[in-house]
């Protein structure tokens, strides 16, 4: 039992750092797609939905080739700590942040996109920069598709494995996530336990999806309500 | 004073326009696609123009040659969009402090609250956008972009989504607005009835360009030509109720009566007058024994002619603009300076609360 609590604890430490580096990041790809026009845009957009379309395998290989000796990242963290981050809970953080990043992004696209520009013309031309613009006008507006994507990228970082096994192992206490704890179980035969973490990723699932869906349908029961033109 | 030449060049279409507008109210109408709405965008810095320049009040917003551009949330010039573009999610109070917050101390020239009071919006400052009718709602956009204290007012089709009863009202509001805060304004519309209405100098553009700059009635002609809704042109005036009896109403409008239908309104109120040019005639005598109850004296103090149509200005104490044919200008022989009698129903003449 005492395992089990450190397990879903390290869990959920590597799916909270995730999600506050796919916060920021997703926010920015999703503004840059949503309400820029540049070249590479594109190609910017298959870029971040790659890893739905690949096996999770793939990005971890990947990863653990960047962040290995041999990888830049590596060639940077040995410089300054004397180690790299492979197997360690920092690259399964990463791992999950690069597999969630598409599922954060486009939730951020949609939220963005359900605001209409217009209204971040005239803050503009009422005295407000950019940077006041977003954050009185289009993040109050998008809150609850952003809280929403968030939650799910939260979610799909907690469920994460074929990435995180790769780059990070299956270390118990250090790199040991709950999808690759039930995997060691069930290799080990030891169904109960196993079947222990399961209904642990089960009921915070479906919390977590709820909350998601509930507050989607409050989005857009608002936005319909603020966007009648005359009574 | 706010002067500019500005061109645009994209693929599916470019501008190419150059102006000086006073402080007055200023329209600027055409038929839709004319560049009306690019204009504005050019002026108040949503769009970065190809090249030339725009100046306001001396100071330089836009120049191409030196490589000036003053970015729109620095430009203190205050946009009124079509469906007034309110904030969904702040009530109306904090719609109207919104930019008004932005100011430096000093620059807090104008009171968020008084301007609200002005516009008949006290009475709403907690409600959502989302709570109010179309009139309401303009009036807020309105009042939202003066607490800024702009130096320039743009106003984009501010009449587009509302019927006809508000617009006389919004019209009103907006000549109030001009009076008391000395705010210049840049109208933008396709109704030629509402410019005149409106405003004291006109530009028509067409295809992105300036085909005329002008008194804004001297502009119909130009308009019909570039397919304003010029069809419907109306005399829109501002009046005040006078006695009433159980079938007839009367309207002061400027030194002259009008009958009207009864209205339900009291001695004293304002109200706002809309007369179609194509529902009076024109008498170049005394007409007898008619069932119209208005019967006006005046001259004609302008004529606009070619062969489709002709538009005359008479003035009776109040200017009336007339749409009549050809035909009919030959063979009643009117001429500029010429005392006329203008005929029209009770019946022809909507009332609206100002």
């Amino acid at each position: 039992m005492n395992s089990d609590i450190s397990i879903v604890a390290l869990s959920l430490q590597i799916a909270l750092v995730a999600t506050a580096v796919t916060l920021p990041l997703g926010m920015f790809v999703a503004w840059l797609l949503v309400r820029k026009q540049f070249r590479g845009k594109f190609a910017l957009d298959v870029f971040v939905s790659l890893p739905l379309a690949l096996p999770p395998v793939v990005i971890g290989y990947a990863l653990l080739w960047l962040v290995g000796t041999n990888g830049w990242v590596g060639q940077v963290s040995e410089s300054l700590f004397g180690s790299t981050l492979a197997f360690t809970w920092i690259a399964a953080a990463l791992a999950a942040a690069i597999v969630s990043l598409p599922l954060v992004v486009r939730s951020f696209s949609a939220a963005l996109a359900g605001v209409d520009p217009r209204l971040e013309i005239a803050a503009r031309g009422l005295g407000a920069g950019p940077v006041r613009t977003f954050l009185t006008i289009t993040l109050p507006l998008a809150y609850r598709g952003v809280v929403a994507g968030a939650l799910l990228g939260f979610v799909r970082a907690l469920s994460e494995f074929g990435a995180t096994i790769v780059v990070a192992g299956n270390i118990p206490g250090r790199t040991q996530t709950v999808p690759s704890a039930i995997f060691t179980r069930i290799s080990a035969g030891d169904t109960d336990a196993a079947w222990r973490l399961a209904l642990v990723s089960i009921v915070l699932g479906v919390i977590a999806l709820g909350i998601h869906n509930w507050l989607l349908k409050r989005s857009s029961v608002s936005s319909n309500s603020s966007n009648g033109v005359t009574r | 004073m706010i002067s500019f030449d500005v061109q645009l060049d994209r693929q599916e279409f470019s501008l190419d326009i150059s102006g000086e507008f006073d402080n007055g109210i200023t329209a600027v109408f055409g038929p839709s696609g004319a560049g009306k709405s690019t204009l504005l965008d050019c002026l108040a810095g949503t769009i970065r123009p190809t090249s030339g320049m725009v100046s306001l009040a001396g100071t330089t917003l836009f120049s191409s040659a030196e490589g000036t551009w003053v970015k729109p949330e620095n430009r203190r010039i205050g946009t009124v969009y079509q469906d007034g573009a309110l904030f969904p999610h702040l009530d109306v109070r904090k719609n109207i402090e919104f930019g008004w917050k932005f100011l430096q101390t000093a620059d807090r020239r104008l009171n968020p609250l008084e301007i609200a009071e002005f516009l008949g919006l006290s009475h709403l400052l907690e409600r959502r956008p989302s709570e109010l009718s179309g009139g309401e709602r303009q009036r807020v956009a309105i009042a939202r972009a003066l607490a800024t204290s702009p130096a320039l007012l743009l106003l984009d089709e501010p009449l587009a989504s509302l019927d006809a009863a508000r617009r006389g009202s919004i019209l009103n509001y907006l000549k109030r607005v001009h009076s008391e805060f000395e705010m210049p304004m840049i109208y933008v519309s396709h109704s030629i009835s509402e410019v005149v209405s409106v405003a004291s100098k006109a530009v028509l553009l067409r295809e992105g360009k300036v085909e005329g700059f002008d008194r804004p009635s001297a502009l119909l002609l130009g308009a019909a030509a570039a397919g304003g809704d010029v069809d419907r042109f109306t005399n829109i005036l501002d009046g005040v109720i006078g006695d009433s009896t159980d079938h007839l109403t009367t309207v002061m409008v400027g030194g002259v009566k009008i009958s009207t239908r009864h209205q339900n309104k009291n001695l004293g109120e304002k109200v706002v007058v809309s007369l179609g040019a194509n529902q009076i005639i024109l008498a170049a005598s005394e007409p007898q024994n008619l069932s119209a109850r208005n019967i006006l004296t005046g001259v004609v103090s302008e004529i606009w002619s070619n062969d489709d149509r002709v538009f005359t200005e008479v003035d009776v104490g109040q200017k009336f603009i007339v749409e009549l044919t050809e035909n009919a200008l030959s063979e009643l022989g009117i001429a500029v300076g010429h005392d006329v009698f203008l005929v029209f129903k009770s019946s022809s003449v909507d009332v609206f609360d100002a």
